[in-house]
């Protein structure tokens, strides 16, 4: 039976919500962390951790909870680096953030070299009852793998941490004016080093995304730069964790029509079509740069990039 | 309780900065030490084995100062732009842009086999290279764009572009189906020095650090680029066109990358391929966090990189272990580095509290 033009699109627009899943992951972390004052550079290299980490336990153990998490821990470990260095002993955060994408990938690409071409069974898509017999809409959202439902859950939940409540309230004003926090008694250093760390286990699970969904097989590199792109959406996304859901979808759209495309027999090369989604990214982070030129107030957490000590003007 | 903080130096030379960056690079020794252990390799007989085999004979020397080139350059490109406070991430992608088109001039002027055909590869090359990080100039200094996230996502445009080529048009038919172009003609080679294998590649390297160190401590040009490094605000009020001027340092900063990508080329593969760079754009970052961004010290740091790299490629050899070993060394060095870098301000004092 043929496909109707909806069906095809509702089948788009599904693999879109699968493909920018793991960029959502890694703009939620990257949001918490900034939000903070601290930039993390490393997704693509946090990504890659978190991706080998979870292949291995779900290949050894089965278990997709416990390769999930050992991805997130994994990741989260490593992001404790970048925090040790660029909020402890005050380093550049943007240099440290890249000598982190190194470490991943270097790490990555030498523990899963004897990986490479072993499979796991990707996740299996859960109907939810009642929701996914909504039209359109349910075929879109509710009929998708248990990440994907973690993730509806995250953007909810870090939204309201941030925006309604008293810990959010902290994180904000760190981001915004460490020194003054400080004079009130909270402690900058716990706060950061706390929303790098989860940040950094945020973006470890769209890694484990990767690699037990996406790509269930073990191949090096297999983020592919898809780890800037989320440092990238973090600015498109204004630092929130709605906006970041629908940039996150929007750059899904363009990473599955690429696939879809590449498979209808149409007459533009594959290598133009794995451009695409870069151009479109630069083209995103220019509108949105000039779209908070222009903004009264600035979006940007104002401390952000900055090591903060205490008792020195900086 | 013990309470650990920093306490300013009164004191800080660059004897202490020295010595503490050697610790930190020791340090970063034994921990990616660990790593080779932990994947069955003893640390200290694979160090020497490398130390031995690189300094052993005039081979692993000719081959250091090969490496050297291309990292000399790229560490050159990314702390000019550094001293403007901008970010050139892209060197990757424009090497391989360089690269790029030094190999259509060589493929669509090749027949001649004339003396015109090098230095119209070189033209083309630093050209390519320059244009390809103009889109991120621009945008940066017109609507302050992050030039981080943008020079380095053009790097995976620039390699699917030269993907595009490889395993299209410029695919050597008799190649067997590898993705290479077909080999240049010999006017297409990058002279050698003499007596040494080693092409000139190296001094050009040498030539260009020298001549933007010299640009950059003795011309105008060089305390217009220091104002606006040091303090864009004085920048404004003294009318230097700062917009003009990032424009055109990191177009400069692009054609150096593109020139590296023009001597790996006709130096050392005489086709293009796939891996042109193995990563000597992101090299160029620690090059210059090395050597904080001075022109002179990039040349002892790419040597420093260089051995990393050599280093890399005889485990690769002996051991078989893949070239990812190489940026797991890469990011711990930059790790230790940086979190070095505070030591040469303050001291840590430990406290005992009750």
């Amino acid at each position: 039976m043929e496909t109707t033009a909806i069906e095809w699109i509702v089948i788009v627009l599904a693999a879109s919500v699968k493909m920018g899943t793991p960029i959502l992951f890694g703009t939620l972390g990257g949001v918490i962390s900034e939000r903070a004052g601290v930039i993390n550079l490393g997704m693509e290299g946090l990504m890659l951790i978190g991706a080998l980490t979870s292949f291995v336990v779900k290949l050894y153990t089965g278990s997709t909870i416990l390769a999930v998490s050992a991805g997130a821990f994994a990741a989260g470990a490593a992001t404790s680096l970048h925090a040790l260095v660029c909020i402890s002993m005050r380093a550049s955060q943007i240099a440290s953030g890249l000598a982190l994408t190194m470490f991943g990938t270097g790490v990555s690409g030498l523990l899963g070299d004897s990986l490479t071409g072993k499979t796991i069974t990707p996740l299996m898509d859960i109907k939810i009852p009642l929701l996914s017999s909504i039209p359109v809409i349910g075929k879109i959202f509710f009929i998708q793998d248990a990440l994907v439902y973690l993730s509806y859950i995250s953007v909810a939940t870090i939204w309201y941490l941030l925006f309604y409540t008293r810990v959010g309230l902290n994180i904000r004003s760190i981001g915004e004016a460490p020194a003054v926090c400080d004079s009130i008694g909270l402690s900058v250093l716990k706060y950061r080093y706390a929303a790098v760390i989860i940040g950094g286990m945020i973006v470890g699970v769209g890694g484990a995304y990767f690699s037990i969904v996406l790509t269930p097989f073990w191949v090096d590199n297999l983020t592919a730069g898809r780890g800037w792109i989320a440092v990238a959406l973090v600015i498109f996304a204004f630092w929130h964790p709605g906006k970041a859901m629908f940039g996150a979808y929007l750059f899904g759209a363009a990473l599955s029509l690429q696939l879809r495309l590449q498979l209808i027999d149409i007459n533009i090369s594959p290598y133009f079509l794995a451009m695409f989604p870069f151009i479109l990214t630069i083209v995103a982070l220019t509108i949105a740069t000039i779209r908070n030129n222009k903004k009264r107030i600035a979006v940007m957490p104002a401390s952000l990039g900055e090591a903060f000590f205490r008792g020195e003007k900086h | 309780m013990i309470h650990i903080s920093f306490e300013k130096r009164i004191y800080s030379s660059g004897f202490i900065r020295m010595s503490i960056t050697i610790c930190a690079i020791i340090f970063a020794l034994l921990t990616g030490g660990v790593f080779l252990y932990a994947i069955g390799v003893n640390p200290f007989s694979a160090y020497f084995n490398v130390c031995s085999q690189i300094f052993g004979n005039k081979w692993g020397i000719e081959d250091l100062l090969l490496k050297m080139s291309p990292l000399m350059l790229t560490g050159i490109s990314v702390a000019l732009a550094a001293k403007m406070r901008l970010w050139n991430i892209g060197a990757d992608g424009q090497i391989y842009m360089g690269a790029c088109a030094a190999t259509w001039v060589a493929l669509t002027f090749g027949g001649s086999n004339n003396l015109t055909l090098l230095p119209m590869m070189f033209v083309a090359g630093i050209t390519a290279g320059a244009l390809w990080i103009f889109i991120p100039a621009f945008l940066k200094a017109h609507f302050n764009v992050n030039d981080i996230i943008t020079t380095l996502l053009m790097n995976y445009i620039a390699i699917n572009w030269v993907d595009y080529l490889l395993f299209g048009s410029w695919r050597d038919p008799n190649s067997l189906n590898f993705p290479i172009t077909a080999l240049f003609a010999p006017a297409a080679t990058l002279p050698m020095i003499k007596n040494i294998n080693l092409h000139i590649g190296f001094l050009i390297g040498i030539f260009i650090i020298l001549l933007i160190y010299f640009l950059l401590s003795k011309s105008r040009f060089g305390i217009y680029v220091n104002i606006v490094g040091n303090n864009p605000n004085a920048a404004e009020y003294s009318g230097i066109n700062k917009k003009k001027l990032i424009i055109l340092i990191m177009m400069i900063s692009g054609a150096i990358a593109g020139l590296a990508g023009v001597i790996e080329l006709t130096g050392v593969h005489h086709r293009l391929q796939q891996n042109i760079s193995l990563g000597y754009g992101y090299t160029g970052i620690i090059v210059t966090w090395l050597s904080r961004a001075h022109p002179l010290g990039v040349i002892f740091n790419a040597f420093f990189m260089a051995l990393v790299f050599v280093g890399g490629e005889i485990m690769q050899m002996k051991a078989g272990l893949p070239v990812a070993m190489i940026y797991l060394f890469q990011g711990i060095i930059l790790f230790s580095v940086l979190g070095s870098d505070v030591f040469a301000e303050y001291k840590l004092k430990i406290k005992r509290t009750a």
